[in-house]
């Protein structure tokens, strides 16, 4: 689950670097993505793709180690043991997806090592939406039906894209999260069509999560410049805002079919655009949660960490069995 | 002292602004293995990913979870990434091998039979390697066949020599055999799986039926 990686791109006016990039290694690698070849890892790429992928996938995976947190506190409290099980089933997959993502990042140059140091020393992101706490059961399947549902439409655009490494790892990804989807709709469903307390829970689950979900996407494209070169380059495949827009239109219906209300009063499809119109997300706060102030940040990285040292002596043992190496990237 | 939702992490009394942690070690998260799966009895082994392990072992058990948990497998190879020796990438529509430009050396006179071709290669000190190929950037690499060979350079030599008429391919793997953990044919039990999982695939999530009877029941 849990791409939304479009909210920490580089700002519009940072330095691209191009200038010092070899002109004509720099035309055969666009010629080759405009053919629809795939950057493989030995390739010649400029910085700023390197650069550019390691955020992004790096991002990807801490969000999928961290979007596991919310969910899995919920196992042992899941109602009923086949839920339990599935759920169970889904926050392994999600951590599983975390291995792969990771292992393509590290075909670009920067170390796992690295890449658990900055997730628990703050310095990576990962999706602000796991941010948010899930207090009840229904705040859980809101995350495994729309927040996977947001992810499939980032996967699925970011499965097209021109890097070898990323793309393989999210075909995997993606044919695991159909599964995720299904379950979340089924978990969702069965509250929304049952009890009134099962009915009003999940609607305060959805009011709670709404605000979040539409942030999901990134900041408005109005108000991230950067994107054309990362656009050419494929390795952002949509805007934000058009994301946005396909999540809307295939998710809103089937919210409304099950007799939950959006707590949104201008959502509405305008029929001469064809666009969603909503009310404007509160863009400061996502800038404020991503920096740190938001309800479950600290809970979030303290969690990860406690896991990180608790095992710590599990991989010092094991590491002792290891063959003195030198540290070598995988291989696609 | 952090407060959660959850007692369970509550009762952990993790510090509420810990200091920063040390870079990590190398190795901390061990050497990287690839793995290659077979999806179906008698198919080629193909490349599936790589896992993080402190020894062959573990990585194929760790592999196994992986890329066989959620799909049809009936096979596994595991080889460390540093034993993997790999050509340049060229593009979708060319050969890597003809820009594998030394030759071997010249055989003189009739060739004797397999078993002794093998049997003097092996006493020459040469072993068996597996080759794979590339076809389609993107795509995974898929094990085409074996040479014998004394080096990595002479196997990927051999394989020009056996299997360099195929086109495209963008990328050539080579892993002296030795260096591969395979999975058992004896152990095959270990790739079935249970039926009861069952709620780990979509196709068991049936809500159609329950959404049209409540929108019957609004009306």
């Amino acid at each position: 689950m849990y791409g939304s990686v479009s909210t920490h791109d580089i700002p519009a006016q940072a330095p691209t670097g191009l200038e010092n990039e070899d002109p004509q290694l720099l035309a055969e690698f666009e010629a080759r993505i405009a053919r629809g070849e795939k950057i493989e890892p030995d390739d010649y790429m400029p910085a700023l793709y390197r650069k550019q992928l390691i955020r992004m996938i790096e991002q990807h995976a801490h969000s999928e180690i961290i979007g596991s947190l919310p969910e899995g506190t919920w196992i042992t409290r899941a109602p009923g043991f086949r839920r339990k099980m599935a759920q169970m089933a889904k926050v392994q997959d999600e951590v599983g997806h975390a291995q792969l993502l990771y292992s393509a990042a590290e075909t670009l140059g920067k170390t796992r090592e690295e890449m658990i140091t900055d997730l628990i020393n703050g310095k990576s992101k990962y999706s602000n939406v796991f941010n948010y706490p899930t207090p009840t059961w229904a705040d859980s399947n809101v995350i495994s039906w729309l927040i996977d549902a947001g992810a499939i439409v980032n996967q699925m655009a970011n499965a097209k894209g021109s890097y070898g490494p990323y793309c393989r790892a999210l075909e995997r990804i993606c044919a695991e999260e159909s599964f995720h989807l299904k379950y979340g709709h089924d978990a969702v469903v069965h509250m929304a069509t049952g009890t009134p307390t099962q009915r009003r829970m999940m609607q305060e689950a959805l009011n709670r999560w709404w605000p979040p979900i539409m942030t999901f996407f990134g900041p408005a494209d109005k108000m991230s410049q950067h994107t054309e070169i990362l656009m050419r380059w494929k390795v952002k495949m949509a805007s934000n805002d058009d994301c946005r827009q396909q999540f809307l239109d295939m998710y809103v219906p089937k919210i409304l079919e099950i007799g939950l209300t959006i707590p949104d009063p201008k959502l509405r499809k305008n029929e001469e655009t064809g666009k969603w119109e909503y009310t404007e997300p509160d863009w400061d706060e996502l800038r404020r949660v991503i920096n740190g102030d938001g309800p479950c940040n600290k809970e979030r990285l303290a969690v990860r960490r406690a896991a990180e040292e608790n095992g710590a002596w599990v991989r010092r043992a094991l590491q002792a069995k290891q063959q003195a190496a030198k540290h070598v990237r995988p291989l696609a | 002292m952090l407060t959660s939702l959850d007692p369970r992490i509550t009762r952990l009394h993790l510090p509420d602004a810990p200091p920063s942690i040390e870079p990590k070690e190398a190795f901390d998260q061990f050497e990287t293995y690839e793995a290659f799966h077979q999806k179906k009895e008698g198919t080629a082994y193909t490349y599936v990913g790589p896992v993080h392990a402190p020894t062959a072992d573990v990585a194929f058990l760790f592999a196994k979870e992986q890329y066989s948990r959620r799909f049809p497998c009936t096979g596994m190879w595991v080889a460390p990434t540093r034993a993997i020796s790999l050509t340049r990438y060229v593009g979708d529509t060319e050969s890597v091998y003809d820009f594998v430009t030394e030759q071997l050396p010249a055989q003189t006179g009739a060739e004797p039979d397999e078993s002794v071709q093998q049997a003097e290669a092996y006493a020459r000190g040469e072993e068996d390697y597996a080759i794979f190929h590339l076809k389609k950037r993107g795509k995974a690499h898929v094990h085409v066949g074996m040479v014998r060979a004394a080096s990595p350079d002479e196997a990927l030599l051999q394989a020009k020599a056996v299997f360099g008429e195929q086109r495209p391919v963008v990328n050539v793997w080579v892993v002296r055999w030795a260096d591969v953990l395979t999975s058992d044919d004896e152990d095959r039990d270990i790739w079935s799986t249970t039926p009861e999982k069952k709620y780990r695939d979509a196709i068991a999530y049936k809500v159609q039926d329950r959404i049209d009877r409540f929108k019957q029941e609004q009306q």
